[in-house]
């Protein structure tokens, strides 16, 4: 099964299978303690485009209360666009430049055809996220096909960090999340649209009644969380298996990232995502994947049980 | 309300009529195919009712009934290869197995509610799907493990002569249907009254003297045996187990087919699984891509009957005995109350 958070895929070379014997002892710290740093920036790049990807349907899920099952599809989506658009046109910006538009149209239209008719009752936003989630998948399937395939970072070449070689596109992934998620946040507490957004997440009734259009706003806010997750899989396309089935994946990590974070806390959704992501791969970093990956799971449930309403829900509230 | 129950009643011996002659019939007519998929679309049906008995029921949201279905799947195919049980004891040991799965998960699980309780019996399922998926040795991973049919399945399973199709056609059906007869006792028992009145609010059951805590785990309890069942007759059907069914996406279908049939009736998963995987197989023969389609289906099918299968037969016989007041007066906070005792009363 081949994991889109697979902390230890292609992007760096740890030579973890030679483990020196007879070297000098320092050479042996000093190349182990390289793994573990490297492990933990794998996790850090990860945890940063997850973040973007979780606070889409954090802002969905807070404003809208849709359990979006489609969400890890719209990431999918997004590699696929990635490549494709990067084929047609030559240039890997210009698909990332044109993915999160696209986005925004796709989520505009699917908010209006599928979402809103069964709005306001939650099991029902399952069930037909679900079928869309099924129809994004054989969608492109038939039109994409069924090959997984990797797409050539558009930086090549690595540089040296803590002693082992380190991909310079990883890099540059984690600062360009990081800047739209600050983008992101600026546009949510200083621009107008931004704190109508904010204004009907806290009080609709309100919000209509001081003439703010609740309706086109649900739709802005379900077109915003699709082309953050269509951005955050255009970013990610370089560095997973670009395939029909990637979305099936990354939506529990999204999920749990939301409610760890604390239902609606949308700074909280993007720290534990870059915990969630951390974590995992300074674990890895001793044991193998599925291990790291069922020990970052038990973590979670010890979060849902001990503090149910998120991990800072003290501080926010 | 007579009429209502009149027509529920024709309609359920009618349903067992027509179950009972399946695999008599279809034959006949040259589709002795469609007498595997209806004894597929019986055995997940289960799976569906494990979900519905925790959200029509309790108001719980499980996203991973598919953990305990693995571990019924496992429970019976390791049985029946270790220790040469026979069709009913690998079937018992696999529903205890997921009995003994969901009492410990349970216990911690219910502590929670709604969109907390969906997450966390996720996070559960994918802790054991992946320690199934890397105990190679256990459980084949992906693979998955096969088994020769034990006793009363004495056939090879890739060439199912007509006869020996007849007999497992029965035994799944008599185990469904006992599982369905177990579930109608428990939701017209005082117990299940307790479930309702958890699910409808779940402060004043505590006032009235319920203890939430352990009615919720109950009803989790018997889910996840009911799941566990479901999956060890799968085993049985497909003589193997694999940890591919204990994915969360096997979770996922079984909500959809629960809703779609119509959560809070004690039927509707049933009519919700049958028509998706009825249309899934009419749709593949001519589509290679035909989960498009059921998708699109399963959309329009929510859009259209909010309250499901169950929820849309019910107001068709209720306007057909005309008792249209009876619709009318009824609010959204109502509706999956009376689809259960609609469903309820059916059986």
């Amino acid at each position: 099964m081949s994991s889109p958070i697979d902390l230890t895929a292609s992007g760096a070379p740890i030579k973890s299978g030679q483990r020196p014997i007879n070297g000098e002892i320092a050479a042996i710290e000093d190349h182990v303690s390289g793994v573990v740093l490297a492990l933990a920036i794998n996790g850090l790049v990860w945890g940063l485009i997850i973040a973007l990807i979780a606070l889409g349907l954090s802002i969905i899920f807070g404003l809208l209360d849709i359990i979006n099952v489609a969400h890890g599809d719209f990431f999918m989506l997004g590699t696929v666009g990635g490549l494709v658009l990067t084929m047609l046109t030559g240039s890997f910006w210009i698909a990332v430049l044109f993915v999160p538009v696209i986005g925004f149209a796709i989520g505009i239209v699917l908010e209006r055809l599928v979402i809103r008719p069964t709005i306001r009752q939650a099991s029902l936003t399952i069930v037909t996220t679900f079928g869309l989630s099924m129809m994004l998948q054989e969608g492109v399937r038939a039109t994409y096909g069924a090959q997984p395939r990797r797409m050539e970072a558009p930086i090549g070449g690595t540089i040296p960090l803590f002693g082992i070689d380190y991909d310079i596109y990883r890099i540059f992934a984690a600062v360009f999340a990081a800047l739209c998620l600050a983008a992101f946040f600026l546009f949510l507490n200083r621009t107008k649209l931004g704190t109508w957004i904010r204004a009907v997440r806290h009080d609709p009734e309100t919000a209509t009644s001081l003439g703010i259009p609740v309706a086109r706003i649900c739709a802005i806010t379900f077109g915003l969380g699709t082309a953050m997750a269509l951005l955050g899989g255009a970013i990610a396309a370089p560095i997973t298996t670009v395939e029909f089935r990637t979305g099936v994946d990354i939506l529990p990590f999204c999920f749990m990232a939301v409610i760890i974070g604390g239902l609606g806390n949308l700074q909280g959704t993007v720290a534990a995502a870059l915990l969630l992501a951390v974590f995992e791969g300074l674990v890895t970093s001793v044991t193998d994947p599925t291990i790291a990956r069922i020990l970052s799971l038990g973590l979670m449930s010890a979060v849902l049980l001990v503090r149910p309403h998120g991990l800072f829900s003290g501080a926010t509230r | 309300m007579n009429a209502t129950a009149a027509i529920n009643r024709i309609a359920l011996l009618f349903l067992a009529a027509s179950l009972l002659a399946a695999p008599i019939v279809l034959p006949l007519l040259g589709a002795s195919f469609w007498v595997s998929v209806v004894a597929e679309i019986l055995i997940w049906s289960l799976l569906a009712a494990s979900v519905n008995l925790l959200l029509g029921y309790v108001g719980l949201l499980s996203f991973g009934q598919a953990l305990y279905f693995g571990v019924g799947m496992y429970g019976a195919a390791l049985s029946v290869l270790h220790w040469g049980a026979g069709f009913w004891g690998g079937l018992m040991l696999g529903a205890l197995a997921a009995m003994l799965m969901a009492a410990v998960a349970g216990s911690v699980a219910v502590r929670l509610t709604w969109h907390y309780f969906a997450i966390i019996t996720v996070v559960f399922s994918l802790i054991l799907y992946f320690a199934a998926m890397s105990a190679k040795p256990l459980t084949g991973g992906d693979d998955g493990i096969s088994f020769a049919p034990p006793s009363i399945f004495k056939f090879d399973a890739v060439n199912l002569s007509l006869g020996d199709q007849t007999v497992q056609f029965y035994a799944i059906l008599a185990v469904v249907a006992a599982a369905y007869g177990a579930m109608w006792l428990i939701v017209n028992s005082p117990l299940g009254l307790r479930f309702i009145a958890v699910r409808e609010n779940d402060r004043r059951a505590a006032l009235i003297g319920i203890n939430v805590y352990l009615t919720r785990y109950i009803a989790f309890v018997i889910a996840g045996t009911l799941a566990g069942l479901s999956g060890a007759l799968f085993a049985f059907f497909g003589r193997y187990a694999s940890a591919s069914y204990m994915f969360y996406h096997v979770s996922g279908e079984a909500v959809v087919w629960a809703i779609v049939g119509g959560a809070g009736s004690l039927l509707g998963p049933l009519f919700g699984t049958g028509i998706l995987i009825v249309l899934r197989e009419l749709v593949s023969a001519v589509w290679e891509n035909y989960l498009f389609a059921v998708g699109a289906i399963t959309i329009l099918v929510v859009m259209f009957a909010p309250r499901g299968l169950a929820g849309a037969w019910s107001d068709l016989i209720e306007r057909s005995a005309r008792r249209p007041a009876a619709v009318a007066e009824r609010g959204p906070r109502e509706a999956p109350q009376t689809a259960a005792k609609d469903g309820a009363r059916s059986s």
